[in-house]
């Protein structure tokens, strides 16, 4: 079942005729014409879609708060800001079908009553940015975007808010400092952004994924949608491959999927790669967890499980790899990224980069042992944000499956 | 509503964080970004985490609200290994140099590692590697962001110390409305700093030393050239004390915020070998006579309204530097520590028959700016520079402690009388609404020509930002306006701008309530304190047996002696100054 990745290499990017050919910007006109702003928002409550960032709480939900919050101004935030090491769907999205992303803005912000609306885009991704440029261009000359949307009361404006790549703004309510011309740091919650969000305003966030089901959930239905995928996280999604395996790269799945059938099945990963030997695979990014081969049963969907889906990365590790770069890697992204705020994150990620390193130069002393327990075990419990608990998840999966070749 | 904090019932307001419950009720909790003055809590430090019931895992108390139903505790064993740990953590991102560092026994961060016993260092203190300022070049080749700034004559800033609480950042922003500090950079290489990292270019109102829980911002330290001109026979020491400062100098020796030191005061600068001991106080009431005679004129020649008073020179530096089409409304009269000055080299040099150039003037201050005030060019009376060196109260103190010299063991000493008779007007200087109250006591009284019944002007008072009374005095309906704080200061600016505000007379403070919360004074402040201190004032005043400035026999003397009459071309010359537009627009 393909929703998102359906008309890719199949339609001009460039070109809104080859979009609205496949019937694109339908699900606008019938949001606008059919269907007034809470019958949309309760469609998409319907749905049970859920945020694709990684978080994944319901959409429909956030959507309510903020059409709910009464306001005069209101703002509709798409977040382009994918920063995880090795993700990139939101990219190829943005690349491959720009206007899926827009119309899902464009209902979005009619649905909760945003007359403005942001992409926050990577800074890296110069490309898509010019793309996404040109398509609202076309969007705006097709009185998509503007002052009065199909000839409607209803007019928004959209604007490319270009992020300059911090990890952090990712997160929403830094993200809205960051647009606000503050330093890209995360906030204290509550209020939330759909209550209190960009300049104090009703503000929804959005992931780029996220937005790209809304034109079919609301051309389609909410229930052909919630069928989809499993019950509690209905749809499909885009999962990145990355790493060992044969086929790398972006695969549309319906949630509910192990990690073994995204591997192994010729569909998607179609095993892993010649002469490589599995190990384990890290689900969810930098910041996820690690599944051994005995693991990769579990199903894949956002709610409680073993292993969060995040932003449905997976990292298949081989035999050949050694444990102490990754670990390197992932403590020195952290400790980079840390937008150094709170003091456990800070001092933290600093405190474990500095051991990673002698961990890789077989340089680590018992005092450093010591120390790496408590400092994950700050980092897990005490940080402002959860960044400083995502620095973690893997360097304690990793100290407790692979010590033995850690320290060795 | 009720909450229970470790198994204990506690009364609790809407809106209480667990923290101020906590406060209230004499639970100890670790705090060091949170702040009394800065309200509310941003919750970066981690120090103050707590469990509760409704929540999984540790809450930050100084953010968490109360809720129906909460049971919070403060001791348990994740709260303390997260104490632990993240003291640890923060106490090697210190230079920790207790023994040299200019505020050892004062540091916030020094008595949680004391109290939590970090004594076994788990991480190499990162800090260490810079060994002086003079190593770095602010705007180039800085790659380890070490701030080190001594270009300023008010505040030291040394990044070794600096714990990246942000209470220097947060005072500078919601309070003085300078934004003079951000965050520099990410990561573990974040940095408290300027713009660009410039020199800092501010108000010098130093509540950001005051707030500073390390000795990341301090006072500019000028006890070493105190001590030098007290270890020179041919220089004459002739000091002055603020009226503030008898107030607060006890704090440092363990005494109770507003407990009256005067008498210690002075016997610990003659202790010290101090010469001759004056009283600033007598240079509020000259400020007073010259200011009361200044808004006569102004009432006589209609304006130009409102008169600002212009004691508070980083009220002065910010109208300098912000609103320049006010400088036109600042009184011309110096302060009280540049009227008593000049006196010093002049009045006083002539007839104790003492060669000027000997006199080396010191001050004792409760604020950092005044060490800028006394540097300014066109300040000075004499043809000398009037005040040679300005101290902080805590600067005092600590040369006080170096000396080994404990006011609390010395005999109470008297002003030399030459210049250290004083009223209790002169004292109100030392708190927001005290220039007013004395400038109307003496204005009162001049143009009615009747003596005041009851000296009090209680509509003046108080502790709020703003406040604002209309006084009728002989058919004229006197408007006038007291604010303290920069932010407040900014609104009524911003008010009598777009002509919503009218008044004749207004008393600007940049501190929050006037010089007794003043960036030099003694750490900790918060509204608490400061509140004790005030009661200290008001009593004080009270007490003294001439409340009204222009009763001061000294002053009367010096009028009909040397200067001639408030407004006379010789206190023009000696007493009044003129302001510069420093605005970068």
């Amino acid at each position: 079942m393909d929703i998102l990745t359906k008309n890719w290499d199949k339609i001009d990017p460039l070109r809104i005729d080859s979009y609205t050919r496949t019937g694109g910007y339908g699900a606008l006109r019938k949001a606008i014409r059919e269907m007034d702003p809470e019958k949309v928002v309760a469609e998409i409550k319907m749905s049970g879609l859920r945020g694709r960032g990684g978080a994944g709480f319901p959409t429909g939900e956030k959507w309510g708060m903020a059409a709910k919050t009464p306001a005069k101004e209101k703002y509709f935030i798409c977040n382009l800001d994918e920063s995880e090491p090795g993700v990139h769907k939101d990219r190829a999205i943005a690349e491959k079908n720009p206007h899926q992303i827009i119309e899902g803005i464009l209902i979005g912000a009619a649905a909760v009553g945003a007359k403005k609306a942001f992409i926050y885009i990577n800074g890296n991704y110069q490309k898509q940015k010019e793309i996404l440029e040109i398509a609202l261009e076309q969007a705006r000359e097709k009185e998509l975007v503007g002052k009065s949307v199909m000839g409607s009361a209803f007019k928004v404006e959209i604007v490319i808010f270009e992020g300059a790549g911090a990890y952090i703004c990712g997160e929403e309510t830094a993200l809205l400092s960051s647009i606000e011309g503050k330093r890209g740091e995360p906030r204290l919650k509550p209020p939330y952004p759909p209550v209190a969000g960009l300049f104090g305003k009703p503000t929804i966030v959005n992931n780029a994924e996220t937005l790209a089901n809304i034109p079919f959930i609301i051309k389609q239905g909410a229930k052909t949608f919630s069928q989809i995928g499993s019950s509690a996280s209905p749809g499909t999604k885009l999962f990145v491959l990355e790493g060992a395996v044969r086929n790398r790269g972006i695969h549309e799945a319906p949630l509910g999927i192990t990690a073994q059938e995204l591997i192994y099945n010729s569909l998607y990963g179609g095993g892993m790669a010649s002469g490589k030997e599995f190990w384990f695979a890290q689900i969810g990014g930098a910041s996820g967890r690690l599944a051994p081969a005995g693991k990769l049963d579990q199903s894949l969907s956002y709610g409680p499980g073993e292993f969060p889906l995040g932003c449905g990365s997976i990292l298949v590790v081989d035999k050949s790899a050694d444990i102490k770069d990754l670990l390197f890697s992932w403590a020195d992204f952290f400790h980079r990224e840390s937008c150094g705020k709170c003091l456990p994150c800070r001092e933290g990620t600093y405190r474990l980069w500095e051991i990673a390193k002698r961990i890789k130069n077989n340089d680590v002393s018992k005092r450093d042992k010591e120390n790496i327990e408590e400092i994950l075990w700050t980092l897990s419990n005490t940080t402002f944000c959860p960044l400083g608990n995502f620095a973690a998840v893997a360097w304690k999966d990793a100290m407790r499956m692979f010590s033995d070749k850690i320290f060795n | 509503m009720r909450i229970k904090i470790n198994n204990k019932s506690y009364d609790a307001n809407p809106g209480d964080t667990i923290l101020s419950v906590c406060k209230r009720n004499g639970i100890r909790l670790p705090t060091l970004c949170a702040h009394p003055d800065l309200l509310p809590s941003e919750g970066v430090c981690r120090m103050c985490l707590v469990e509760t019931n409704q929540s999984n895992g540790l809450v930050s108390s100084c953010t968490q609200k109360i809720s129906d139903g909460l049971e919070v505790k403060t001791e348990t064993e994740n709260v303390n290994r997260a104490r632990k740990i993240n003291l640890e953590l923060l106490w090697a991102d210190h230079a920790g140099k207790c023994a040299s560092c200019k505020r050892n026994g004062r540091c916030e961060l020094q008595d949680l590692a004391k109290k939590y016993d970090i004594d076994e260092f788990k991480f190499v203190p990162r800090k260490n590697e810079l060994k002086s300022g003079d190593e770095l070049d602010l705007l180039k080749n800085n790659w380890k962001h070490t701030v080190f700034e001594e270009k300023n004559s008010c505040i030291s800033r040394d990044s070794q110390y600096c714990i990246e609480c942000r209470r220097c950042i947060r005072i500078c922003r919601d309070m003085q409305t300078v934004e003079a500090y951000g965050m520099n950079y990410r990561s573990s290489e974040t940095n408290v700093g300027t713009p660009f990292e410039i020199p800092l270019d501010c108000i010098f109102c130093g509540q950001c030393s005051a707030v500073c829980p390390t000795a990341a911002i301090t006072e500019k330290d000028d006890v070493t050239d105190f001590e030098k001109a007290l270890a020179d026979p041919k220089k004459m020491v002739i000091v002055q004390t603020a009226p503030s400062v008898r107030f607060t100098l006890g704090e440092e020796f363990g005494e109770a915020p507003g407990t009256f030191w005067e008498g210690k005061l002075v016997a610990a600068l003659k202790k010290l070998g101090c010469d001759k001991v004056f009283d600033t106080v007598l240079g509020a009431d000259l400020t007073i006579l010259e200011e009361a005679h200044e808004l006569i004129q102004r009432v006589k020649n209609k304006g130009p309204f409102p008169m600002f008073t212009s004691c508070c020179p980083s009220w002065i530096l910010y109208a300098e530097k912000y609103w320049p089409e006010f400088i036109p409304n600042l009184s011309s009269c110096k302060s009280p520590q540049q009227m008593l000055a000049p006196l010093v080299k002049t009045y006083y040099a002539e007839r104790e028959k003492i060669n000027p150039d000997q006199i080396v003037s010191v001050s004792i201050m409760p604020c950092t700016s005044k060490k800028y005030e006394a540097q300014r060019k066109e300040i000075n009376g004499s043809e000398y520079q009037d005040v040679d060196i300005v101290l902080t109260v805590r600067e005092l103190a600590r040369l006080l402690r170096k000396k080994k010299i404990d006011p609390r063991a010395l005999k109470e000493k008297k002003f030399d009388p030459a210049l250290g008779i004083s009223t209790g007007a002169g004292i109100l200087f030392a708190q927001s609404g005290g220039v007013m109250e004395a400038a109307l006591r003496t204005a009162v009284e001049k143009i009615t020509g009747e003596r005041l019944g009851k000296v009090e002007f209680e509509m003046v008072r108080g502790e709020s930002g703003a406040r604002c009374a209309e006084i009728e005095v002989g058919g004229l309906k006197l408007r006038v306006a007291v604010v303290h704080e920069i932010r407040n200061a900014k609104n009524l600016l911003e008010e009598i701008k777009n002509g919503k505000s009218d008044y004749h007379f207004v008393e600007v403070m940049a501190c929050p309530n006037g010089c007794i919360g003043g960036g030099g004074q003694p750490v900790p402040t918060g509204p608490a304190v400061r509140k004790a201190r005030i009661a200290g004032v008001m009593a004080r005043d009270k007490k003294m047996p001439l409340r009204k400035s222009h009763e001061n026999p000294v002053l009367k003397k010096i009028y009909r002696e040397f200067l001639g009459h408030p407004g006379s071309e010789k206190a023009e010359e000696l007493l009044h100054t003129k302001y510069i537009n420093r605005s970068k627009k």
